[in-house]
């Protein structure tokens, strides 16, 4: 099946966060909401943004970017939620497969069978995993968003036969929770290639309209991003790293030590395997 | 036949307890090198089998260190003192490992090159691993993520060099057919004065001085 992706038009956005409450609602991610007597307790920390940050049950948050230009303030939206990497460094470094992509081209993930080990979490380039963790014993488990394909979440699980049969409105159901809400249609859901058609066209728009620095984000960031930006500016004018990589030491570890530790294990049986057969005839010869 | 005390009790028990210690983490982290094994890892247990290992692997020598400190310093000088009878020991290795040679041997003292160098991986990697892995554990949260892979990785580098040689270690203890008292030593403490003055002739000539 074609790779299917999300595109998030930037300029299109209006930081309602309506995406933000439908993905908890979707993913029964209820936040216990802390308060006081007749209130809630939250402080002004300067920024509509909300909550700061994301979490294990907080998968998608818009970001805002307050940013100076000919005296004036523009305020910059960005999505903040799993990429969906082609090169994911999640999956690379899971130690047992709990991360993988699935056939959509989707990161999803099995909770039952993470081990809390957290190596995603610190391997992630956007650092969009999250967990729970006990840190006297290490008891954690991963979340983060799947594009509505968690099971028993699943919005997108309808097989191509059945999508043939549905009407053109039924299609459309057929979309990750945050997509389906977005009021200015800013986020799109489709097949990767034609969203990447449809970015590439926006983006010309924006350049016409004065905004050189227009461009789209993940055409090929990462082998491919599966979550592809519209933006205005520059990925780093909205806080989003230019060029993501896989870290070094992620690709040390997978690629060279672990190979190499197996090798060097392997090795050393065998020598005292022989070892054990050469020492042992010579000696007794010896001993005769 | 006589014997001469090899090990101490106190050592002993530290070798046991430590060991099984160890074979606990090495069990439960080579799980994360077979990604078929990673089932058993599911919901965290094994990995809080691992803290638990770890708290013997750490609190156990420091305990000993608080009991005997004059005991492991002396050790600790051992393991790094070195010389012209370990360089000949090393070049008469492969013919008295594989042929049983003892002709060019050095005679070695208490600990011989062999045991020297394992004892001395022991305290290095010993201390490799709990720096990274105390800072993997209780800084999970807050150290920066490229801290806690670049941990990860001096963890793994240490579990390759020090499990490898934990094997060779197990190997010369319960296998080698040249090693047969070996394993007498570290369970009972004793070896036959013959193998004393065979395997360490200077530290058995020193102990025997006395007595003559």
């Amino acid at each position: 099946m074609a790779d299917k992706a999300i595109l998030y038009d930037a300029s299109k956005c209006t930081a309602c966060r309506g995406c933000q409450v439908m993905c908890k609602q979707w993913n029964e991610n209820d936040e216990n909401i802390p308060t006081v007597e007749n209130g809630v307790d939250a402080t002004n920390w300067g920024s509509y943004e909300n909550p700061k940050d994301l979490s294990p049950s907080t998968w998608l948050k818009m970001r805002f970017t307050e940013v100076e230009e000919n005296g004036q303030v523009r305020w910059l939206f960005t999505r903040q939620a799993c990429m969906h990497c082609t090169d994911a460094a999640c999956v690379k470094v899971c130690p047992n497969g709990s991360l993988y992509h699935n056939e959509l081209g989707f990161v999803a993930y099995n909770k039952d069978t993470c081990t809390g080990c957290g190596y995603c979490i610190d391997a992630c380039p956007f650092s969009i995993p999250r967990s729970n963790r006990n840190l006297l014993t290490g008891i954690a488990k991963m979340d983060k968003c799947t594009a509505c394909t968690s099971q028993g979440f699943n919005r997108i699980e309808a097989t191509s036969a059945d999508v043939e049969m549905m009407t053109e409105s039924w299609r459309d159901v057929l979309a990750p929770a945050c997509v389906k809400t977005c009021p200015p249609k800013a986020l799109q859901y489709g097949d990767r290639n034609t969203l990447i058609a449809e970015g590439k066209v926006r983006v010309q728009y924006l350049k016409s309209q004065g905004r050189s620095n227009a461009n789209l984000y993940g055409e090929n960031e990462l082998g491919g991003l599966h979550v592809m930006y519209v933006l205005e500016d520059s990925p780093d004018v909205y806080g989003l790293p230019v060029e993501p990589k896989v870290s070094a030491a992620a690709v040390a570890w997978k690629d060279v030590i672990q190979p190499v530790g197996w090798a060097v294990g392997g090795l050393a049986i065998v020598g005292l395997g022989m070892n054990w057969l050469v020492a042992r005839a010579n000696i007794n010869k010896e001993g005769k | 036949m006589t014997e001469v005390e090899k090990y101490r009790k106190p050592i002993r028990v530290l070798h046991w307890i430590h060991a099984g210690a160890f074979v606990l983490l090495f069990l439960t982290g080579l799980i994360l090198f077979i990604p078929g094994l990673g089932f058993l890892a599911e919901d965290s247990w094994t990995r809080v089998i691992h803290r638990i290992g770890a708290a013997i692997f750490i609190i156990i020598p420091l305990i000993y260190l608080i009991v005997n400190p004059r005991s492991v310093l002396r050790g600790i000088k051992l393991a790094f003192t070195w010389n012209s009878d370990d360089i000949g020991w090393i070049q008469a290795l492969p013919g008295y490992y594989f042929r049983g040679d003892e002709s060019k041997m050095p005679p070695q003292g208490e600990m011989n090159t062999g045991q020297k160098l394992w004892w001395l991986i022991v305290l290095v990697f010993g201390l490799l691993f709990t720096i990274t892995g105390l800072i993997m554990w209780f800084a999970k949260t807050s150290a920066p993520p490229g801290l806690l892979q670049g941990m990860v990785l001096i963890h793994d580098i240490s579990f390759i060099v020090a499990g490898t040689m934990f094997l060779v270690h197990i190997y010369n203890g319960v296998f080698h057919p040249l090693f047969n008292e070996a394993w007498s030593a570290i369970t009972g403490g004793k070896v036959s004065a013959e193998y004393a003055k065979k395997h360490h002739g200077k530290w058995y000539a020193e102990i025997s001085k006395g007595k003559d």
